[in-house]
């Protein structure tokens, strides 16, 4: 398999505070890879190091792009551009992420124009193909966000993230605001597309059902450092550090005869050894 | 005692908008047993908030309702709720006293500047004529119930000063202070984390055997009503679809929202496609 990215020793702090602590993992290309802890771990200011939507303190982000690896951390926002084509987010909140007055035409434009790609009648075609490819109807493309759900605005948001064509795409809790029958369906768009063009994720979520179900390794972020990363079966039936443990023991199982008994934390060993 | 707590029946409740009445509840009944956990479950739109608030008398004036919804205090007269006008003087007493109510959001159920110890004992002070000294350690007595540690300093302290789950304590602790025969709880833990969900569900589940009382337990989450609840009420599209024990809605649902509810949920699907 084909390594899409390969992180290493990534810090990055505020104010004095380590919020990202000597991060390393690889991902290869066309699977997923899901990134879980707790609100605070750190999980969104490692995909946005990686994304340079912010700058790391230290360490390198190494990137398999079409033309060979590139270093991402040392590059210019000029540098950058041809990159970002490769490398694309999909938000959380699909009320928050679509600008209310831009048609959804305009919304899955905007990208090809900034990327300076085609001209208006092929743009148009694209738009209309990818609404296709994410099953909304062509009729969507004259209309507001307003009109759509909140399951459809996140199709839209994917389509505004794959119009590009890229090859490594950060969800960062995609499916989280929507409701359990909308979210099954999102994540079974999201695994089609992966096949059809062989998508890398970056699946960030609190959720750890959804992340066993759709992703293929796990990366356990606490207080800012990975505590645990290796496939997701093998992490999900023998995990091997305390914060692992604890999280697993918190997911409620919806069979009434599982009796729901989390881990005390103050029980369990949860230092971190770098 | 056999008779149900409160029992809800042919409640429909519309909403009046500029594009004509919006249906939001259609003839929905069911029972709230004494004694345990019933959830509620449904996706957003279902109508679940709507049940819980007209259980309270909390619907905007927009809203018209019919139907009966029947509180039967364990040693009072049945109370109709829905037929107290808004000046009764027994909606009080049924708000926070009888009822109450756990929201979703802990940061914006809490005033950010009053004292924690104040909020709790106002609880108190609403409902019952005791000195602020007694309120004040019925309050300490009570955050420790709902296993706050240091409770005298916390007392003193602010909501910003507290995590989510110390805060969704708190919340807890206001809502059971008055002894509430119904404990309505609307999506308690949907904004904590995985790990405090899982401590806030054992706390509501052991307060319950302990006090005896009723909850009506209002979540999206099927994996959380397998943890919490005894019976559930499966809402879709402002009706009821089927309700029933825990045990035999969600292993042996007959519904087809409740299956395809169950289908969604996420690890307990199979996957569509084929890569």
């Amino acid at each position: 398999m084909t390594r899409i990215l390969s992180v290493s020793d990534l810090n990055k702090s505020f104010a004095g505070q380590d919020v990202v602590r000597s991060v390393s993992f690889d991902v290869d290309e066309s699977t997923s890879l899901g990134i879980v802890g707790e609100s605070g771990s750190g999980k969104t200011t490692l995909v946005r190091c990686i994304l340079r939507a912010i700058d790391p303190d230290s360490g390198t982000v190494r990137y398999n792009s079409r033309d060979g690896w590139r270093e991402l951390d040392g590059l210019t926002a000029r540098e950058l551009l041809p990159l970002r084509r490769e490398i694309q987010m999909i938000f959380q909140d699909p009320f928050a992420s679509l600008n209310p007055r831009m048609t959804v035409q305009a919304i899955l434009e905007e990208p090809l124009i900034v990327h300076d790609l085609g001209d208006k009648a092929w743009r148009r075609q694209r738009v209309l193909d990818m609404l296709r490819k994410v099953q909304l109807d062509p009729g969507a493309a004259s209309r507001f966000p307003h009109a759509f759900s909140g399951g459809q605005r996140q199709r839209i948001g994917i389509a505004r993230a794959l119009i590009l064509e890229p090859r490594l795409v950060v969800c960062d809790e995609s499916v989280s605001a929507l409701d359990v029958s909308v979210q099954a369906q999102i994540l079974d768009l999201l695994a089609r597309l992966q096949s059809e063009f062989g998508l890398t994720y970056l699946f960030v979520a609190h959720d750890l059902r959804v992340v066993r179900e759709f992703c293929d390794h796990i990366l356990v972020m606490y207080a800012g450092s990975i505590v645990e990363q290796g496939p997701v079966d093998e992490i999900f039936t023998n995990p091997r550090h305390d914060y692992t443990r604890l999280l697993l023991s918190a997911i409620p199982s919806p069979d009434p005869d599982e009796k729901l008994e989390p881990l005390d934390r103050a029980a369990l060993n949860l230092s971190v050894d770098l | 005692m056999s008779e149900p707590l409160l029992t809800v029946k042919d409640l429909v409740v519309e909403f009046r908008t500029e594009l004509g009445a919006v249906r939001a509840l259609d003839e929905v009944s069911f029972d709230v047993p004494r004694d345990c956990i019933t959830a509620v479950v449904g996706e957003s739109g279902s109508g679940k908030t709507v049940t819980g608030n007209s259980i309270m008398r909390l619907l905007p004036e927009s809203a018209q309702s019919s139907g009966e919804i029947v509180l039967r205090p364990g040693d009072e007269e049945p109370i109709s709720i829905s037929s107290l006008t808004e000046r009764d003087p027994r909606l009080l007493d049924l708000r926070g006293g009888l009822v109450s109510m756990v929201f979703q959001e802990p940061m914006t159920a809490l005033s950010p500047v009053h004292r924690i110890g104040d909020q709790v004992a106002e609880a108190v002070l609403c409902h019952r004529r005791v000195s602020r000294e007694t309120a004040w350690d019925e309050a300490a007595a009570m955050l420790e119930q709902v296993g706050l540690t240091d409770v005298e300093r916390r007392m003193r302290m602010y909501p910003f000063e507290f995590s989510g789950g110390m805060r969704q304590r708190v919340i807890i602790a206001m809502a059971l202070i008055c002894h509430p025969q119904l404990l309505i709880c609307d999506e308690p833990t949907t904004a904590l984390d995985v790990t405090i969900q899982a401590e806030i569900l054992v706390l509501i589940r052991s307060l319950q055997r302990k006090l005896r009382n009723s909850v009506l337990f209002i979540t999206h989450d099927l994996g959380v009503v397998a943890q919490i609840a005894d019976r559930v009420v499966v809402m879709h599209d402002g009706k009821v679809v089927e309700s029933g024990s825990v045990r035999q809605v969600l292993k042996s649902p007959r519904h087809p929202y409740s299956i395809h509810l169950l289908a969604s949920m996420p690890g307990a699907r199979t996957r569509e496609f084929s890569q």
